[in-house]
């Protein structure tokens, strides 16, 4: 069994106590990116990516104190936030598999690389394994296509996919186990 | 007929070894020193020492078009900002503030040309920066980097950091404060801000609406950018790619660009210079090679130079044309010439990024018009109702004809889907839609058999004159 990561059907609303946009990141964004424009909602993207980094997902709570942080409606980054791909409402695995779907890749073995992923892990596509570790997504071209297939773990690129040697690749992100939030 | 390459090596890829120049695994990412020690900064020092309007000028004269898609002619583009007052001394009043938006989204699906120009050669790119912004007047420049591009954005972040502190952006003006024809410094800051996966935000409205912070919906034109743009101000919007021919340009001179490349063959503007085409798909050595414009297609996939032909000896049977929103070429356009005439003389949308995906005998091209409609569906930003509606329609269609599920009616009902969507036809306020509507067209038209034999016919009813008009 696995539960279903997919970024539709609403956000999760739960609350904490201590921040998740903390002092420190706060103090960061004011000195080095609200400068850079003229509104502060223009810092919006770079703050929800600070807080996607942090967490690997973008609470509900979050978005509250960012909206107050920039000084704009909540609706506003709730508005944002669900627009872009690679802000999660969610949580998701500590680790993020995106297979490139687009044209060249799906043209060069492709099929092939998901069906073998999503029997490795047990998991359809848009779902998380139930350990937590790997959410598997299907993602457009990825601007490697001579390379192709390809995909990403978490922030790194894999080109020349293979299913064997990527599995591969997939047990070696669980062995770093670091996380790789983005 | 081979097209006749004068290069002896790269001009945006001096630095970069590609085929057939050099081999890539010699690649790496170049620094500031390396840079500055192979001919970087020349063109800015010499832009430097000019005014910024016959800067502008310089680029005009080169008739560089737009290497995003469009093809639009860069230093026009400039011109349309509003005018700055010179007075008899030749003092400018001052343009305000105004930006410059650099366009690296590169998420056009078979795209991967501004890629090869940020992994390896970030200060070229700055470099170009640097020149627009003081050709333009613009103090501010943003490089949005769509949010895929990880390690790229971390490259251009260091390149950045180098060059502030060797002074070349920053408040004490272009390369270190440097006097400029202008007659002071000029100085100009430049950031990196990283998108967040949406293929829209490529657009150059919805660009700026994910500068601003907001969803990346793209604007009613006009107004245009250049009048009223980012937070309402004069902005100019480039591709990564266009901007990095300006350091080459100012150096060697309009005259020396519009050596390379052709002219029209078809009384259209001319396409001068060299471009980033990267091939992949069906080839036995798909990668970004850098060739004049007009190079026939199948040179550049035949060629030893190049691809080294088709992979395992197929036929070739198709290609996207430069990124899938500019359609494919049929197996009879094998010889189509890769510049701007390429729309008009083998029906396809435009050029696009000159990226064209290759497809062997093999190919299901039914299949290849499912996967580029759901890209559209996918991608679509839905504030246009034909664009939200009908990408959802083709995307149906093409999986159902995929399937052995359609009727010939659905064939033509795809077609007459597709017509009708786009900013040509005025039913939608960007050019995806355009896009949408002229892969599956063409895909369609050329390759009707194919399409034919994976539906079923449709039974039309005879026409049959009954009642009083019957004639016994
Ligand atoms: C749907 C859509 C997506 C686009 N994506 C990109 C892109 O990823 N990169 C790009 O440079 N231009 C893209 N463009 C073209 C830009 O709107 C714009 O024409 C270009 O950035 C201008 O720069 P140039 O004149 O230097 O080519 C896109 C256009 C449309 C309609
Ligand atoms: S044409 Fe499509 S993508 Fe472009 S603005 Fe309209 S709905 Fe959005
Ligand atoms: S199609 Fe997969 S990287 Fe471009």
């Amino acid at each position: 069994m696995a539960w279903i990561t997919k970024n539709s059907g609403g956000m999760k609303i739960e609350t904490r106590q201590e921040p998740y946009l903390t002092p420190a990141m706060r103090d960061t964004l004011s000195r080095n990116i609200l400068p850079r424009y003229e509104t502060k909602h223009g810092a919006l993207l770079p703050t929800l990516h600070t807080i996607q980094h942090e967490y690997g997902w973008i609470p509900h709570q979050a978005m509250m104190e960012i909206a107050a942080f920039l000084d704009i409606a909540p609706s506003q980054v709730v508005d944002t936030a669900s627009f872009y791909e690679e802000y999660w409402l969610r949580p998701k695995g500590r680790h993020t598999i995106s297979v490139c779907r687009s044209l060249a890749c799906e043209f060069c073995g492709q099929p092939e690389l998901t069906e073998a992923i999503k029997k490795k892990l047990g998991i359809d596509v848009g779902e998380t394994t139930e350990d937590g570790e790997f959410t598997l997504i299907e993602v457009e071209c990825l601007g490697s296509c001579d390379s192709a297939p390809v995909a990403l773990i978490d922030e790194s690129l894999h080109e020349w996919l293979k299913p064997d040697n990527f599995l591969a690749k997939i047990d070696e992100a669980r062995k770093h186990g670091a996380h790789g939030h983005h | 007929m081979p097209h006749p390459s004068n290069l002896t090596q790269g001009i945006l890829t001096k630095r970069i070894p590609c085929w057939p120049f050099a081999d890539p695994k010699g690649r790496h990412i170049v620094g500031w020193d390396e840079y500055t020690a192979t001919g970087g900064h020349v063109g800015l020092r010499k832009a430097l020492a000019l005014k910024p309007d016959e800067v502008t000028e310089e680029v005009k004269k080169s008739q560089l078009r737009g290497r995003g898609g469009a093809g639009f002619p860069c230093g026009l583009k400039w011109t349309f900002l509003p005018k700055v007052t010179i007075d008899a001394s030749g003092k400018e009043s001052n343009a305000g503030q105004r930006y410059l938006a650099v366009n690296a989204d590169e998420s056009e699906p078979c795209t991967f040309k501004d890629r090869l120009l940020m992994d390896f050669d970030p200060h070229l790119l700055l470099e170009g920066i640097a020149i627009c912004c003081y050709a333009c007047r613009i103090p501010t420049a943003y490089i949005f980097i769509r949010g895929e591009y990880h390690h790229q954005a971390k490259v251009l972040e260091k390149a950045l950091a180098e060059a502030y502190a060797k002074g070349l952006f920053g408040k004490q003006g272009l390369l270190g404060g440097s006097m400029t024809g202008k007659g002071e410094s000029f100085a100009v800051d430049c950031y990196v801000h990283r998108g967040a996966g949406a293929y829209i935000c490529g657009e150059e409205t919805g660009l700026l609406e994910a500068l601003e912070g907001k969803r990346g919906w793209p604007r009613i034109k006009p107004p245009f950018p250049a009048i009223k743009g980012l937070f309402g101000k004069p902005t100019i919007i480039n591709n990564v790619e266009t901007l990095s021919h300006l350091p080459s340009i100012i150096e060697n001179g309009a005259d020396w660009f519009c050596k390379q490349g052709v002219t029209s063959t078809i009384g259209g503007p001319p396409s001068f210079g060299t471009k980033l085409m990267g091939v992949s798909g069906h080839v036995n050595r798909p990668g970004v090679y850098e060739c004049e414009l007009g190079i026939p297609l199948r040179t550049l996939v035949e060629s030893k130079d190049y691809c080294q032909g088709m992979r395992g000896g197929k036929k070739f049977k198709g290609a996207i044309a430069g990124g899938i929103s500019m359609g494919v070429l049929g197996p009879d356009q094998f010889d189509a010439e890769m510049d701007f005439d390429i729309g008009r003389k083998y029906n396809v949308l435009g050029l696009g990024t000159a990226c064209p995906t290759v497809f062997d005998e093999d190919t299901d091209m039914v299949a290849v018009a499912r996967n580029i409609a759901r890209f559209f569906k996918h991608e679509s930003c839905g504030q246009c109702t034909p664009c939200r509606e009908g990408s959802g329609w083709l995307y149906q269609l093409m999986s159902r004809i995929e399937g052995g599920e359609a009727k010939t009616k659905d064939l033509d009902l795809a077609l007459e889907v597709a017509t009708s969507m786009g900013s040509m036809p005025g039913t939608t306020i960007c050019g995806l839609a355009d896009g949408n509507n002229w892969a599956i067209r063409t895909i369609i038209n050329k390759f009707r058999d194919e399409f034919e034999k994976r539906v079923k016919p449709t039974f039309v009813p005879v026409k049959m004159t009954v009642g009083a008009g019957a004639r016994g």
